[in-house]
């Protein structure tokens, strides 16, 4: 059943989208095959032993027809940089695809999809994915800034997009949370699929709580096998006695079996 | 293909290559990835007496050609592991090695209990765990106590005994001897050194536990150090581990006296990294015509060393 696999990739394209975001297009035939929204690949960041571990990396986009999977990342540290610098034709290794995506069954399919900076990754492939399934999306993107809204045109294609910036640069001025609110008290909404920094995440679940409507949350997490093996990726869970694997159990996550520190 | 078989504490495996505890889960982890049937032995992650959650989050942080890490051994406790977890393990055709972890000298025994006659093959004490409070290294860094769990565990189970020791300590040669005299049947070294980072963005610990175990090829040179000395004190196999990625660091261990090897943390960096050291094992013997592969064993500090001038 399973598709997961250690993969060689070539890199078809690398473009910077921002100062420090990237969108890294790989040509990865069998993973394109086989991933789902939601699911992330641990991709090789350095050419020897140091940096040592891979990095996990949502998948952003799958192009079934050329064989390509594109992952947007935003550069943080050493592993990130030696991704940055790859260039067309140049090898990257890869795992995946791996963990628990999003889940979308159901007969109303109304969804919201809320993110903030780097957290759209995950959310265009979801998009693109519900849109062929009839479902009508709204898609929230805050920012710090303009510069830091991310594939707001990718998103127009899959439905309404509304977006808010910390200084009012573009959108909303105001947090995503603040949007999220607004749009809560005037449509109604059968899921809510999010994915972005703690207090966003952290708040979305709140509203879920409160307005009993059920939220998909993709968290993130230091990782080291990706697999399940090492429970170096953990999060509470709903059971205070059980401490859930992100890459395993998750990345995603129903709000109402995790419980994250604000 | 060259052939390389081993026993180690009476436990026949069909090579040396071995993963080693915390790192390869159960072994079902890896099955989409590669068979783990061509492992020599499966090793598990360490079981305690009662399930386990862990410690809290962050558990891991990169360092430079490494990994701190501290889990503190989150298992689903060993009842669950012989009912759900073992047949499956079992499954596989190679022999089990269960990793035990006990807070107390009695819980170690309770464990062994538990599992004599269970299907698993072999026990690795962990008596070197870094990241408990109790148990762990607090127990394996004192020679006296650390044989006296060993001497107790080795009277209630039919099973083997293999004994992880910490590098934590100022004499391992001394250590591996006390351990060796109370019953040891084989050595595990080394398991992860005691560290700690910060955080400089957050001005705090890196770790959710504060100190962690450091892994990886950052640590090979003190793991080689150690499989070398206490080859050369004690008379039982030594399984080496500590930064093992490719079949060329397999032989440091093999030539400095480990007659097998455990690959970890390099499974994260590579998931096919035990079945490559595998395959760069059997090569190595082929190229250089060696008959048995065992003749590799200690060679390194062995009076006639057939191999000197020769391995590069």
């Amino acid at each position: 059943m399973s598709k997961t696999g250690e993969y060689s990739t070539r890199v078809v394209e690398h473009l910077v989208l921002s100062r420090d975001v990237f969108r890294l297009t790989l040509e990865a035939t069998k993973l394109a095959a086989a991933a789902r929204p939601g699911q992330f690949a641990m991709l090789g960041c350095g050419s020897g032993f140091d940096p040592f571990l891979r990095r996990p990396l949502s998948i952003h986009r799958v192009q079934g027809v050329s064989g390509t999977v594109s992952f947007l990342y935003r550069v943080r540290g050493r592993g990130t940089e030696w991704l940055a610098s790859r260039r067309q034709g140049e090898a990257v290794s890869l795992l995946g695809p791996l963990g628990r995506g999003f889940r979308y069954e159901g007969n109303s399919k109304r969804a919201l999809l809320v993110s903030a900076g780097i957290g759209v990754a995950p959310l265009l492939f979801l998009a693109e994915t519900l849109m062929g399934l009839n479902w009508t999306i709204t898609i929230l993107i805050g920012a710090r800034t303009r510069k830091g809204i991310l594939c707001r045109s990718d998103f127009e294609r899959y439905g309404r997009v509304l977006v808010s910036t910390d200084d009012g640069s573009a959108g909303r001025r105001g947090s995503v949370v603040d949007l999220l609110r607004k749009v809560f008290d005037k449509d109604s909404y059968a899921q809510i699929y999010a994915c972005g920094p703690q207090p966003v995440l952290v708040a979305v679940s709140q509203l879920s709580a409160d307005k009993g409507i059920p939220a998909q949350l993709s968290l993130e997490e230091r990782m080291a096998c990706g697999l399940g093996a090492c429970m170096g990726c953990v999060c509470q869970g709903a059971d205070p006695s059980r401490m859930v694997r992100v890459c395993a159990d998750g990345p995603v996550f129903d709000a109402s079996e995790v419980i994250l520190n604000g | 293909m060259a052939d390389l078989p081993v026993q180690i504490a009476g436990i026949g495996m069909k090579n040396p290559v071995l993963v080693a505890s915390g790192t390869f889960g159960y072994g079902a982890e890896y099955r989409p990835v590669f068979d783990v049937s061509r492992l020599g032995a499966l090793v598990t992650k360490g079981l305690t007496l009662k399930p386990c959650a862990g410690n809290p989050a962050p558990r891991l942080w990169e360092t430079p050609a490494g990994l701190l890490n501290a889990i503190g051994l989150q298992n689903p406790g060993v009842d669950v592991f012989i009912s759900d977890i073992l047949p499956v393990m079992r499954s596989y055709g190679v022999p089990v090695i269960a990793n035990i972890a006990g807070f107390t000298g009695e819980e170690f025994v309770a464990l062994a209990e538990r599992l004599d006659g269970s299907g698993v093959d072999g026990l690795e004490l962990n008596i070197s765990c870094p990241n408990v409070k109790a148990g762990g290294m607090a127990l394996g860094a004192d020679p006296c106590l650390a044989a006296s769990v060993v001497a107790a565990v080795v009277r209630a189970t039919s099973l083997p005994v293999i004994v992880k020791l910490t590098p934590n300590v100022t004499d391992i040669a001394g250590l591996a001897r006390e351990v060796v005299a109370a019953g040891a049947a084989a050595l595990s070294l080394i398991n992860t050194l005691l560290g700690l980072a910060i955080d400089v963005d957050a001005g705090k610990p890196a770790l959710g536990n504060v100190t962690g175990g450091l892994s990886g090829p950052a640590i090979r040179p003190v793991a080689v150090r150690a499989v070398w000395q206490v080859a050369q004190s004690v008379d039982v196999p030594i399984i080496g581990m500590g930064g093992i990625c490719t079949g060329r660091d397999a032989l440091e261990f093999i030539l400095a006296g480990a007659s097998a090897v455990a690959v970890g943390s390099a499974l994260f960096h590579d998931p096919l990294a035990a079945v490559k050291v595998i395959k760069e094992l059997e090569r190595y013997c082929e190229r250089k015509e060696i008959g048995d592969w065992r003749s590799l064993i200690g060679a390194a500090w062995k009076r006639g060393n057939s191999l000197a001038g020769e391995v590069r």
